[in-house]
């Protein structure tokens, strides 16, 4: 074991490890290699490895028994640091609060011939009544048995277990409990035992991939969450979702909810039927004239613009099709607000729908991608290898390759869960963001696309491609770009793309502004569209007309539209100069 | 009576507990198993002096479940009491019945629990809220409401 981890313990809770946490440093070392120092992957075994490390370190500086280690470490949840410091503080206290006693001088008590156990009232016979360690009230063999086997069949208390005599309150050792219940409960005890160093501890968790046997050691201190487990699992340490750079936990919590939530169906049905005016179920309308006819049984007729009977609709209407009632009852503002909150539930599930779409069809692709990984590594490497007269060594670059591709689409994904919780109002930002996220894709697709198609020719070849170099090259070369592109990405997002400073969110954003903003001339704003009510670009310059809302203290780009602040001399997107004609 | 329990296939401690409940009872309290079924006992508990309970008696059935002593026995108010602590199940809430039962404890301890719970009622920890909160912001008068329903509902010596 490395012994600085016992330091991180003593240290861990004053945080000093954040020291560490150099911003500069964090900038250019990819988010996988960075996070490597942020957590320990342990085993069965380690977990083991470390209580016995704890144990032996407080049997050692309390001189203490083991067994009083052990039920020390327990009690405090599993922080040596906390044990010492307590200890110290006030061991009387801490003695009575855990349970450990002072043992009593000896066996003093004269003992009848054949004491009378107190709880299953049987005369037993002395050698077979057993008193815990730290008191004296013997109970026998068989009573002992059952009262550990109610605690271990009753979960992880057992591990606290207590004399059963009321107000004695005394810690029953693990000595004591191993050598009095079964093989059976042995092991489920353990079990809680070890389990306990995990789910007592603030510091580690178990990974939730399902099967996976290990736990997650996380070092305070550095800011990304992502957890790679040996099991292969990417997760996310703060909520244990799977790993979702560049959107935040509360977000993601909320999008799985939105995914999973009924409400979505609801939606559905609110923006794209009306329920029959008769028998109240839903109608869709699938195109064709306004003249509903509801099935059986209800059968009724009814005009789709008013709900009216067709009954009364005709020449005393103004004919069918021109529902007259419809155009009247508009003009009153009866429809409006049903008309406005069917059609606004309609836009928000369509805008949901293409996020959704795009968010699942990359986890599916994401889902691809590592089967393919599994495959390149178990069959295809060695056949590679092969035909190309290669060490498998020196193809390491395809595996890489095929990691960085699954990383990306998971990168990918979220970002379009991202892209839905971006204020609609920030457009300028909302446009920038779709196009990094473009540029991503392609990126990515250019890898993707090498990585599958191309290296098929070196596979099916029957000798060695005289080319494969120059695939190597232009592989590892994809493979990097679209790494450090991603990489990118997501401190940009996660940035809250600040170098796109939007007026209203002004405060937040600026704050968090990474040095790469710093250096540009000026505050450069551009104003959130769709609130001026069409009043901007009409200053001269030839602006886009879309730019929704820019006012007289702001211009918008020729080149990428972007609106931005009247003291502002160039575009604080594509940097293009401002054009004079418009002062 | 000796004789039956001595047949039955009951362990020794219920045989014992039950002799000793018989014998040596309580002050108050009087336990006595039912004949076809050594495990369930009907309770008697006297109703303590300076309590709004006082000088009638409760009726309780106590029931020992299988796993009896390492499980704590299942006892029920049969009268209707005005308590925070007991429902209008006559269920009742004290920690030794449930995660404080301790295998050393025994039926005349718990019985003499539910006794002093009598005694001193616990608004704070409340089985019955309406109640809980009547005892909190009217003492007085949910202290004539239980001695109203004792002369109701408890039965007389």
């Amino acid at each position: 074991m490395i012994p600085s981890d016992e330091d991180g313990d003593e240290i861990g809770d004053d945080e000093s490890d954040y020291g560490f946490d150099d911003q500069s440093a964090d900038i250019f070392q990819p988010s996988s290699k960075c996070s490597q120092i942020n957590f320990v992957i342990l085993s069965e075994a380690e977990i083991r490895q470390r209580q016995e490390q704890s144990i032996t370190s407080v049997a050692t500086v309390l001189s203490v028994p083991r067994i009083d280690a052990v039920i020390l470490l327990r009690h405090f949840k599993w922080s040596v640091s906390r044990v010492n410091e307590e200890w110290f503080a006030d061991e009387q206290g801490v003695r009575r609060s855990v349970g450990l006693l002072e043992r009593p001088t000896s066996q003093s008590t004269p003992m009848a011939i054949e004491p009378t156990c107190g709880i299953c009232f049987e005369l037993r016979s002395v050698d077979r009544m057993k008193a815990p360690a730290f008191c004296n009230h013997s109970f026998c063999d068989i009573c002992w048995t059952g009262y550990m086997h109610t605690a271990i069949t009753d979960g992880p208390g057992c591990l606290t277990l207590r004399c059963p005599d009321p107000p004695c309150g005394a810690a029953i050792g693990d000595d004591m409990i191993m050598s009095l219940v079964s093989e059976e409960d042995r092991n489920k005890y353990m079990r809680f035992l070890l389990r306990s160093y995990v789910e007592d501890n603030r510091k580690a968790k178990w990974c939730p991939a399902p099967g996976c046997e290990f736990a997650v050691e996380f070092v305070p201190g550095s800011g990304s969450y992502d957890i790679v487990c040996k099991c292969g699992h990417y997760f996310c340490w703060n909520c244990l979702e799977e790993a979702h750079r560049p959107v935040d936990c509360e977000t993601v919590a909320k999008w799985i909810l939105k995914n999973s939530a009924e409400s979505e169906n609801m939606n559905w049905i609110l923006a794209n039927s009306k329920p029959c005016p008769k028998c109240k179920r839903p109608i869709e309308k699938n195109l064709g004239c306004m003249h509903i006819t509801c099935t059986p049984p209800c059968k009724f007729e009814f005009c789709w613009l008013c709900l009216g009977p067709w009954s009364e609709h005709g020449e005393r209407t103004g004919g069918f099709y021109a529902c007259n009632r419809y155009e009247a009852a508009k003009q009153e503002g009866v429809y409006d607000e049903a008309e406005r909150r069917r059609e606004m539930a309609k836009n928000s599930l369509e805008r949901y729908t293409h996020y959704y779409e795009r968010w699942a069809t990359n986890e599916s692709s994401k889902t691809k991608a590592i089967s393919d990984l599994q495959q390149m590594q178990t069959v295809q490497i060695e056949k590679l290898s092969d035909k190309q007269c290669q060490p498998v060594s020196q193809l390491k670059f395809v595996t890489e390759a095929w990691i960085q591709i699954v990383e990306c689409r998971r990168v990918l994904k979220w970002t379009y869960a991202y892209g839905y919780y971006l204020p609609e109002m920030e457009q300028a930002k909302a446009q920038f963001f779709e196009y990094l996220q473009g540029e991503a894709e392609a990126g990515l697709e250019r890898l993707h696309l090498c990585a599958e198609k191309d290296l098929q020719i070196f596979l099916e070849g029957d000798s060695p491609n005289a080319a494969f170099n120059e695939f190597r090259t232009r592989l590892a070369g994809l493979t990097s770009v679209t790494k450090t592109y991603f990489e990118n990405l997501v401190r940009a997002l996660e940035n809250g793309l600040s170098d796109v400073e939007n007026s209203r969110s002004g405060k937040g954003a600026s704050s968090k502004a990474s040095g790469s903003s710093k250096g540009k001339s000026g505050k450069i704003r551009i104003l959130g569209g769709g609130g001026g009510g069409g009043a901007g670009s009409r200053n001269g310059n030839g602006g886009s007309s879309r730019g929704g809302g820019g006012g007289d203290d702001h211009w918008s780009c020729d080149n990428c539209t972007f609106v931005n602040v009247n003291g502002a001399t160039a575009c604080s997107v594509c940097n293009r100069v401002r054009p004079t004609a418009a002062f | 009576m000796a004789g039956a329990i001595a047949n039955s296939n009951l362990p020794r401690r219920i045989i014992k507990e039950t002799q000793r409940l018989l014998t040596e009872p309580a002050e108050g309290i009087s336990a006595s198993p039912a004949e076809d079924n050594l495990r369930y006992f009907s309770v008697m508990i006297l109703g303590p002096a300076q309590s709004p309970y006082e000088g009638k008696i409760s009726l309780l059935e106590l029931f020992l479940p299988e796993e009896y002593p390492m499980a704590a026995p299942k006892v029920r108010f049969l009268t209707k009491i005005y308590h925070p602590n007991i429902d209008k199940l006559g269920r009742i809430c004290l920690d030794i019945l449930k995660d404080k039962w301790s295998p050393a404890l025994q039926i005349r301890t718990v019985l003499l629990s539910i006794q002093a719970l009598l005694s001193a009622p616990n608004p704070e920890d409340p089985l019955d809220e309406n109640i809980a909160k009547h005892w909190k912001t009217d003492q007085g008068g949910a202290i004539a409401t239980a001695r109203e329903w004792t002369q109701l509902y408890a039965t007389s010596n």
